[in-house]
């Protein structure tokens, strides 16, 4: 209990602080303590009943091919209806932990058996589409526990990926990687606001924050690597002109925290940052990963730094594998940027006193 | 006062009128990086693109292998680099990590001096003894910088070796005896790096480094016990199944030891796939698959359920 009296005296001091107008229930906080202290996750827990619950409904539904319920298309529908709403309604009863893998996998069959079954009955899959997005959308306010709300933004972006493909409308994807950068940027530099002003949603914060990086990825994903999708490469730069954007903005936020204020350092530090930048003009997904890195950098969250690092560094050799030059070429080109970056190595190293920073 | 975690603030803010201002200076002050870890994130990670991509364009420039271009000269190029490279390491007065990564770098640059070497006298670019060569000719340095990323070149490089050693010239080897020796040489390291700073108390082996190699090690161990089931019955199957016990009930030993929830729940998880393997084994119609899932999701629920209260024991 050492721990709780270290939160009262926390109290104590934001009470101090902020004076008089501060009110708060005390009891009420305690208790999300104590209940919060039952059910802390480490990210290996929070894995492990992912992968626990994907195996088990992976499982099942080798079982129910093997048993031949798929000729019942009726039986699909309730099937698949009831499962999402146990789903839902047993994390909504009791949101513990403990019960993360079976209810992750019984909406995940839900929502299998459901799609199916639509499909079954001839349904336009656009319309089953759409369904499910507006399924998973309104779980995400009934219920806030962390694993079902991150499963189900998974869900609603990657049916919003899949209307695109089923529908051959590539070109929009540089709209979707575009809202996500914007999502994903607000979520980020606004928590404060984000969590004050909806204070019942707020337990959606860390989930919807992972959840739209893996979103934005999924994106990034599809134009990472050339061919996979036939967008046309007269619309792929449209989608890194928004992620300059975005990166131009969170460098002006990391340029207010490290203090620059001589206008010729500002000026600078915006050019390199173009340079660095417009070889990767045509290859959305590295600008986009930067993105992820440093917004995770920026607001010390270490599971999105370390998916960021990876994705760029996977984007990174997808980018050179693609390009269609010799290898000559691309040796130049790589030695080329190797240099920019050890000059701006050197160029932070030798302003370090200063305060200096891209 | 402690130390605030985003946690406290986020439920704070659930039960109070706690201002939006208040709330974000908080976050800024304690949660958020401050510029002095800006500075050096940012120096680190642009040394680390810098070399990475100033190494991987030599590597293609020599890819190309520019038929004009003098054997004599080839060669001389890369050694010059390596050459350079290790006396910025070995006379400069930079700090430590820059110098450990142009190390990494120069080590990089070794695999490509045998890759040309290769090219020029046609022993194949992926000829087993081409990284064999590597391999040898890096340890020293891997030693002496004890730098976890090199180290993790120098494993990894260890374990191509010894796979394409098994496909190109060890045939008769079976996929169980292959596993079993992968799994073997890795458990030598993991032990080296968990245990190790006992003994030579340098080697200090950060979390992810140790994690990464267990991750390879449970890995290899449970593919070879899984290829095993299928298999027909041989000795080094036996042999793989009592290590890899050993080695699961010495980790869960471990993992408690050290109040890791890790190791317990990669084992567990293992040991979870183990049975299952066991079970398609044993039959694999319609009622097996039930009741596979149930037990998946009855064990994997299990395993949490120990490892919360674990955890509330250990914070206690």
């Amino acid at each position: 209990m050492e721990k709780l009296t270290n939160k009262k005296s926390f109290l104590d001091t934001i009470r101090f602080s902020e004076g008089t107008e501060f009110e708060c229930d005390e009891n009420a906080i305690l208790k999300e303590y104590e209940v919060n202290h039952e059910n802390t996750s480490s990210l290996a827990i929070k894995i492990l009943s992912i992968f626990g619950g994907f195996l088990g409904s992976l499982t099942f539904l080798g079982f129910l091919g093997l048993v031949g319920l798929y000729e019942s298309e009726f039986a699909f529908l309730i099937f698949g209806i009831g499962f999402i709403i146990s789903a839902i309604w047993i994390n909504k009863k009791h949101d513990k932990l403990l019960i993360d893998t079976f209810s992750i996998s019984i909406y995940v069959i839900g929502f299998v058996l459901f799609f199916y079954g639509l499909t079954l009955f001839k349904v336009d899959e656009n319309i089953g589409l759409l369904l499910v997005i507006s399924i998973a959308l309104s779980s995400l306010f009934i219920t806030q526990n962390y694993i079902l709300s991150f499963i189900s933004i998974l869900l609603i972006s990657g049916s919003f990926l899949t209307l695109i493909l089923s529908n051959n409308a590539y070109n929009i994807i540089p709209i979707y990687i575009a809202i996500n950068g914007f999502l994903i940027t607000y979520l980020f530099l606004n928590e404060a606001k984000i969590i004050s002003s909806y204070k019942r949603l707020s337990k959606l914060y860390n989930p919807a924050r992972v959840g739209l990086i893996f979103s934005l990825l999924f994106g990034l994903f599809t134009i990472g690597k050339r061919g996979l999708v036939p967008i046309s490469e007269n619309y792929i730069w449209l989608s890194s002109i928004v992620l300059f954007f975005v990166i131009f903005y969170i460098v002006k936020t990391i340029i207010t925290i490290n203090n620059v204020t001589v206008s010729k350092k500002k000026i600078i530090i915006y050019l390199l940052t173009a340079l660095v930048l417009l070889p990767t003009l045509f290859s959305p997904a590295i600008s986009g990963a930067i993105v992820i890195i440093l917004l995770s950098f920026l607001v010390n969250y270490k599971t999105g730094f370390v998916i960021g690092i990876l994705s760029l560094i996977y984007f990174i050799s997808q980018y050179y594998y693609d390009l269609n030059f010799t290898l000559l070429t691309k040796s130049i080109l790589l030695f080329l940027s190797g240099m920019v970056f050890i000059a701006l190595y050197i160029f932070t190293s030798k302003n370090k006193t200063i305060n200096e920073k891209i | 006062m402690t130390k605030i975690d985003r946690e406290d603030i986020h439920i704070i803010n659930r039960h109070s009128n706690w201002s939006e201002k208040s709330i974000d200076n908080l976050l800024k002050e304690e949660i958020y990086t401050t510029a002095t870890s800006w500075q050096k994130f940012l120096r680190l990670f642009f040394i680390t693109l810098g070399i990475g991509f100033t190494t991987t364009g030599v590597l293609f420039f020599f890819a190309y292998n520019w038929a004009d271009l003098h054997k004599f000269i080839k060669i001389g190029i890369i050694e010059t680099l390596i050459v350079s490279l290790i006396a910025i390491v070995l006379f400069s007065k930079i700090n430590l990590d820059i110098k450990n990564i142009l190390l990494t770098g120069a080590s990089i640059l070794v695999g490509v001096l045998f890759a040309v070497f290769g090219q020029i006298y046609q022993t194949g670019a992926n000829a087993y003894d081409f990284f064999l060569g590597w391999t040898l000719f890096i340890t020293l340095w891997v030693v002496i910088s004890n730098y976890a990323p090199l180290w993790l070149v120098f494993i990894i490089l260890i374990n191509t070796t010894l796979i394409l050693y098994t496909q190109q010239v060890a045939h008769s080897w079976s996929e169980i005896f292959v596993f079993t020796l992968l799994f073997s040489i890795n458990l030598v390291f993991l032990i080296a790096a968990l245990a190790g700073k006992r003994f030579i108390p340098k080697l200090n082996a950060p979390a992810w480094f140790s994690n990464i190699i267990a991750l390879a090690t449970v890995s290899f161990s449970t593919i070879g016990i899984c290829f095993g089931i299928f298999d027909k019955l041989e000795v080094t199957f036996m042999v793989l199944l009592i290590a890899t016990t050993l080695l699961y009930l010495l980790g869960i030993k471990y993992g408690l030891k050290v109040k890791s929830g890790f190791y317990l729940s990669i084992i567990s998880f293992c040991v979870i796939i183990t049975i299952t393997t066991f079970f398609i084994k044993l039959s694999n119609d319609a009622g097996m698959f039930l009741f596979i899932s149930l037990f998946i999701v009855a064990s994997v629920t299990y395993v949490i359920k120990t490892l919360i209260s674990l955890q509330k024991k250990w914070k206690n």
